[in-house]
């Protein structure tokens, strides 16, 4: 079995996780196909010796490291080039991203540079003796399809999540390589980061979303979802829209057919009945928790948890098991 | 014949060939308008003439100023007799009807002049009284809308005046034509006393008082509101606000048509009739006072869009037919709202009716409730220009508030205005046992009924209940029915009433399609608005259905002692019943949701709110309301839930889907706890289990 | 400014889906088609930049079989120029052949910017609008949320997991367009009038042999049923149980 080339995502010169997934997925690959090599490219402004030792712990036998200052920033076409001319030397059978917004970006760039067939987002991949067979989720995840790539060479980028990160602990030798086109000389060029989390997370983008609805009684009782969503960190507050009609929220926080539509990985709704206005809304988010007094309310029908109860005393003591378990983890 | 003859001639003449001359020229700007036939039908407008005319049936609506109204116009007419035997003695000084008539018949002529002349003073009276002392609301026009006023009003009494003291100074001057019968003028004359010097002098001149008033006020007419005294029993004669056809069926459109616009954005963009409504609206207000929309403080006001309409035509007129005439460009008519009026030629042809005058928030303001239709008591038709004006603003230029915008595509993808997944539209029915139309078809059955059960019914879960239990109660009553699953969608209506005609006659062209390849014939239904769309707007396409509301259908379940009803439970309810828009003031059906409520309740009391029946108050959900936010105002829903709670009843009944929505959500807002149930819920709450 | 836009058409989002006989494809009877809508954002997007900047041009193309034209009419009366087809026999999962025919077709035709959906909903790749830029060589932003051109030059912001990115580029670029970047217009009727007399130009797209092909598809498991887990405070723990365990989501 040939190499697997696996590009070790960074930010700044730390590693991020997806690096470690693609790592252990292309360990996994390997070893089930008679061995051979994982390579891991990280490209850093500097210090990529140091990124070793965290890459051969998850299963890398050979690091990789490309150096320039101008790595500081995405440098989007040079990591692509790098990449590539590393991957074009010979012995790999894959290119393997992480379908992150940097691998997204990098993966068909590659591709079309090695003229090699490409599969983003792959949960699952099979190596056969002339053909590499993945999973890609499709139509929004309602259907999976199962791809065959034809080639010797192909590029895959893994869906965030779906491969785990574990130790297969070895030294990684460390080879050190130039940049294969000045990162300096990009035609986009990052002006400007912005950190964002502290202020207000958008509804569109929020992983999480709370939402409260007149079950809440009063503006004043918001309160409890703002403390719930601050629990969960990554959460955006929203709210029906008998509730911005009252004057209660904003009409920007609406969400369902006249405001928002959204779809989170978790949604929870506080004292929502579930009118087709608001389910219109947020019906396709990934995970649904309701808590309402009424255990007849429609909202439960399309909720995968449900707790009957008091908003006022349910919604606190949610809030505190979150924050506990946000802080084991 | 005399100078005195020759003179009235001349005078007579002048002012009869101006007053042609404006007639001709109001309707010279009519002919700017769309065409539209309106002369179909003869004997349903004559006899909405006879009835809403002549017979003043909608002015009675107020009973306040309503006999004073008709007061005016019944002496009016009876007065007009006498106007004419004045303008014949203009020419034959001694002409008299007397003449010509059999005696009683001229003796109740005669006594007939007087008594409606002292009527019509007598509501002059009134009327000034009402403008000047108690200022209703509705009447609340601008300056030139008082002025104008007032200026009739001292006509009409002018009129009256001269008419008494010249027969009064007559009767003094010893003619022997003011009988008894001419009691007022014979009790004029004693007030004058018998010491007046020369009264036939005086008669003479109050004889040509009454004439030069009565070219003026005849000549004034044009320029004024009251031009609705010439027009209104022929607007009457050319509406369809009372018939013939169905009520509120909206026109069709022909999208294929090869025109520079679709809807209207300006008057020569609306037909002709609706500029007929223009020159006819008294500014009466009974209908902003009935609009839902501006009873909550929205800025539509229906009688704005008229008046709005004719300021419009007024000021594009003249300029489009290339009046020379426009030294007499009727500056009188007034305005209402922001809007002042354009002053130079440039500026008149750089406006338009929309924008300048009638704002888009007004547009989308409107739930189609016609109840400004339904008060209107010269049948005039707000709400067409409403809808003509919406069209444009969808078709022509896209612009409609953003909210609506996931409904007319879900419309279009999911044939829902919701975006539900067609696949789950029949889950209600699952373990039910209810065939659908393909699936009958398949056994080879053919039932008998198709339930229609609509977008609401199909996806809102609080409906689905309202649908499981009319399905339940169908098949208590063993009746051989099918519904279309996963092959019905949305008709279209809602898209209709957002403007969306494209879009409508899509959805609905491919509904006839599934209803005519399954040979439905007919169709119950429990929401008002497939009802009417199906039943009312479809034949327009082609699709001809006996479609039945559920309220009717249930009732003639239970007339004829179908439904196997548990007997009495001992329970006293207070029920108060909501009057769907749709159903009442569209399709006139108050009486069978009442009717089902008691025969199948074995004890209520149905009490009725503050408006009722055709002065029912909207929910708030017409019009495509329901996809809009509503944003100005107090909510449509909380004020009508308002009025029912105020009945002190312990349950609201509705009998459409939509307002169940609008009336559950007002009563959570009162925080009050009283239920909202559907007629159908109600019955099959009775039904043996 | 010269824009093309390169679209998709997919079913609804909304729709429920079955696989097809085969097992290799889904079962497109009963599913409504549209212009997909990362594309419909970009169409948008062009027509907005061409509106500010004067006179321009924009047209879309799109790579598939005849059922495409409807998808370009569509774009076509939201304010598109006019429209290429790149025919093809069937929708092709090998992202980077479809990025290979477009190139062939862009590369004479003298665009400023070349936008696409940042994705399509029917094969979620990302893949075609990226390979385009650099089969051409040229700049390239990928899922921009917000675009801005001035004097020749593009402005873009990126959400990233937890940061934004703005970034510079300079023309001709190819942009890839995320959502919440503008709400599409809703044609008007004049719109879908005038859309049928705009030019739509057929050709054969370059695709080659596809090296991508789909052996499967198969529907996930059913979504457990919603569940009532439980009253008041005390179904707190089993719900974070949960939320942790099954739904992954804490
Ligand atoms: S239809 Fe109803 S809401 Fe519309 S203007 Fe007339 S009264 Fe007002
Ligand atoms: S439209 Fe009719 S109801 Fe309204 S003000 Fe005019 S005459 Fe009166």
């Amino acid at each position: 079995m040939p190499n697997i080339l696996v590009f070790a995502e960074t930010r700044g010169s730390a590693l991020r996780k997806v690096a470690f997934e693609a790592i252990s997925a292309a360990r996994a690959l390997v070893d089930a196909n008679g061995g051979g090599q994982v390579h891991a490219l990280c490209a850093v402004p500097s210090g990529g010796a140091a990124l070793a030792g965290q890459l051969g712990q998850h299963g890398a036998d050979v690091v990789v490291t490309v150096e320039h200052p101008g790595f500081a920033n995405f440098a989007r076409e040079a990591v692509a080039a790098t990449l590539a001319a590393r991957a074009q030397g010979g012995g790999y059978r894959a290119v393997l991203l992480g379908f992150s917004a940097q691998g997204r970006d990098l993966a068909p760039r590659v591709a079309a540079k090695l003229d090699a067939p490409i599969a983003t987002d792959v949960t699952e991949i099979r190596i056969a003796v002339d053909a590499v067979v993945v999973k890609h989720p499709v139509y929004a995840n309602k259907v999976i399809a199962t791809l065959q790539l034809d080639g010797p060479l192909v590029v895959l980028s893994t869906r965030p999540g779906s491969f785990a990160a574990v130790e297969a602990p070895r030294t990684a030798t460390v080879e050190s390589a130039a940049p294969a086109s000045d990162p300096s000389g990009e035609k986009v060029v990052v002006k400007e980061m912005q950190e964002g989390g502290k202020g207000k997370i958008d509804l569109g983008e929020a992983p999480v979303i709370v939402a409260g609805g007149r079950g809440l009684k009063a503006p004043e009782n918001f309160k409890l979802v703002e403390d719930l969503a601050a629990a969960f960190g990554n959460a955006a507050v929203g709210a029906t829209r008998a509730v911005t009609d009252e004057g209660w929220r904003p009409h920007s926080d609406q969400i369902g057919q006249t405001g928002r539509q959204v779809s989170p990985q978790l949604y929870v709704a506080v004292g929502i009945s579930g009118a087709i206005q608001h389910l219109a809304g947020m019906r396709s988010s990934k995970t649904i928790v309701a808590i309402n007094k009424d255990k007849e309310a429609p909202i439960f029908k399309v909720a995968d948890y449900g707790i009957v109860g008091d908003v006022m005393e349910v919604v606190p003591a949610l809030t505190q098991a979150v924050r506990e378990a946000k802080a084991h983890s | 014949m005399t100078t005195s003859n020759v003179v009235f001639l001349l005078i007579v003449t002048a002012g009869a060939g101006f007053f042609a001359l404006n007639v001709q020229r109001l309707v010279r700007y009519l002919r700017i308008g769309l065409a539209e036939n309106r002369t179909n039908e003869p004997g349903v407008r004559v006899k909405n003439v006879l009835s809403i005319g002549i017979a003043q049936s909608k002015i009675f609506r107020d009973h306040i100023a309503g006999p004073m109204h008709a007061a005016i116009f019944w002496g009016f007419i009876v007065l007009t007799a006498g106007t004419v035997e004045i303008l014949i003695q203009g020419v034959f000084s001694d002409f008299s009807y007397d003449a010509i008539l059999p005696e009683p018949v001229y003796r109740f002529y005669a006594f007939s002049q007087d008594g409606f002349a002292l009527l019509v003073l007598g509501a002059i009276g009134f009327a000034l009284y009402r403008r000047l002392v108690l200022h209703p609301r509705r009447l609340e026009g601008d300056k030139l809308e008082h002025t104008d006023a007032l200026i009739i009003l001292s006509l009409i009494g002018g009129l009256m005046l001269t008419l008494l003291l010249t027969n009064a100074y007559a009767y003094l001057a010893g003619s022997t034509l003011v009988g008894p019968e001419k009691f007022a003028s014979r009790l004029t004359a004693q007030m004058l006393g018998r010491s007046v010097t020369s009264p036939g002098y005086w008669a003479g001149v109050f004889w040509w008082g009454h004439v030069v008033i009565l070219l003026i006020f005849l000549n004034y007419l044009p320029y004024s509101k009251h031009l609705h005294v010439i027009t209104s029993l022929i607007n009457v004669f050319f509406s369809n606000t009372s018939g013939p056809g169905q009520k509120g069926v909206m026109r069709p459109m022909d999208l294929e048509a090869d025109v520079e616009q679709f809807g209207a954005s300006d008057v020569d963009h609306l037909t002709w009739k609706n500029l007929l409504d223009g020159y006819s609206c008294t500014e009466c207000g009974r209908c902003t006072a009935a609009c839902p929309a501006n009873i909550t403080g929205k800025p539509l006001s229906p009688r704005k869009i008229v008046i709005n309409t004719r300021q419009r035509l007024m000021e594009k007129a003249p300029l489009a037919t290339g009046d020379r005439m426009e030294f007499i460009h009727p500056r009188l008519v007034h305005g209402e709202g922001g809007a002042t009026g354009a002053e130079t030629a440039s500026q008149v042809l750089g406006e338009r009716l929309l924008d300048n005058y009638i704002t888009e928030e007004e547009l989308w303001a409107c739930t189609s409730c016609r109840a400004c239709v339904q008060e209107c008591p010269v049948s005039i038709d707000q709400l067409d220009i409403i809808n003509q004006m919406r069209r444009y603003l969808v078709l022509s230029e896209s612009r409609f508030p953003e909210e609506i915008q996931p409904a007319f595509e879900s419309l279009e993808r999911n044939g829902s205005p919701w975006a539900f997944s067609p696949a789950d539209r029949g889950r209600w029915a699952e373990g039910m046992d209810i065939p659908t139309m393909a699936e009958a078809m398949e056994r080879g059955q053919r039932p008998d009924i198709l339930f229609w059960v609509g977008c609401m019914g199909s996806f809102d879960d609080r409906a689905k209940k309202i649908t499981v239990a009319f399905a339940r109660i169908l098949k208590a009553c063993g009746i051989n029915f099918a519904i279309l699953g996963q092959e019905e969608h949305c008709h279209g209506d809602p898209a209709r009433r957002m403007g969306n005609e494209y879009l409508y006659q899509m959805l609905a062209k491919d509904t006839i399609g599934t209803l005519d390849r399954y040979d439905v014939k007919t169709i119950v239904t429990s929401c008002p608005h497939c009802f009417h769309q199906i039943g009312n707007e479809f034949p327009d396409f082609g699709g001809n259905y006996e479609v039945i509301h559920h309220s009717t259908f249930i009732e003639r379940l239970l007339e004829q002692n179908l439904v196997p009803l548990q007997g009495e439970d001992g329970k006293r309810l207070t029920v108060a019943y909501h009057d769907s828009c749709y159903l009442g003031r569209y399709n006139d059906i108050y009486d069978a949701p009442r009717a089902t409520l008691k025969r199948a309740l074995p004890v209520v009391d149905i009490v009725e709110p503050k408006r009722s029946r055709d002065r029912g108050l909207c929910c708030g959900a017409g019009g495509g309301r329901m996809w809009m936010e509503e944003r100005q105002g107090k909510r449509i829903n909380v004020e009508r839930t308002e009025e029912l709670l105020a009945t002190g009843a312990d349950t609201i009944a509705v009998a459409c889907p939509f307002c169940m929505t609008m009336i559950s959500d007002g009563v959570k807002a009162a925080e009050s706890d009283v239920p909202v149930l559907d007629i159908a819920e109600v019955v099959a709450g009775q039904l043996v289990s | 400014m010269k824009i093309a836009v390169c679209l998709k058409r997919t079913p609804d989002s909304e729709s429920r889906f079955r696989i097809a006989a085969n097992g290799a494809a889904i079962d497109e009877t009963g599913l409504k088609f549209d212009i997909d809508d990362f594309a419909s954002y970009a169409v948008e997007v062009a027509l907005q930049i061409n509106e500010k900047q004067g006179p321009g041009e924009t047209v879309a193309f799109a790579v598939g079989p005849d059922s495409v034209q409807e998808t370009l009419r569509k774009a076509m009366s939201m304010g598109v120029d006019r429209a290429i087809q790149l025919k093809t026999d069937a929708t092709t999962y090998d992202g980077l052949a479809i990025a290979k025919a477009l190139a062939a077709e862009l590369k004479a035709g003298g665009f400023d910017l070349i936008l696409f959906g940042k994705h399509a909903f029917d094969t979620s790749g990302g893949v075609a609008g990226t390979a385009t830029a650099e089969l051409l060589g040229v700049a390239c932003v990928t899922a921009a949320s917000k675009l801005e051109i001035a004097n020749g030059k593009g402005t873009a912001r990126r959400e990233l997991e937890g940061v934004a990115e703005i970034d510079e580029f300079s023309l001709p670029a190819v942009v890839t367009i995320d959502e919440g970047i503008a709400r599409p217009r809703y044609p008007s009727l004049k719109g879908i009038m005038a859309a049928k007399k705009k030019p739509l130009e057929t050709k054969p797209a370059q695709l080659g042999q596809p090296r991508v092909t789909v052996k499967k598809m198969e529907l996930p498991p059913d979504r457990p049923p919603g569940r009532i887990i439980g009253d008041g405070v005390a179904a707190v723990p089993e719900l974070v149980r949960l939320l942790r365990t099954e739904a992954k989501v804490l």
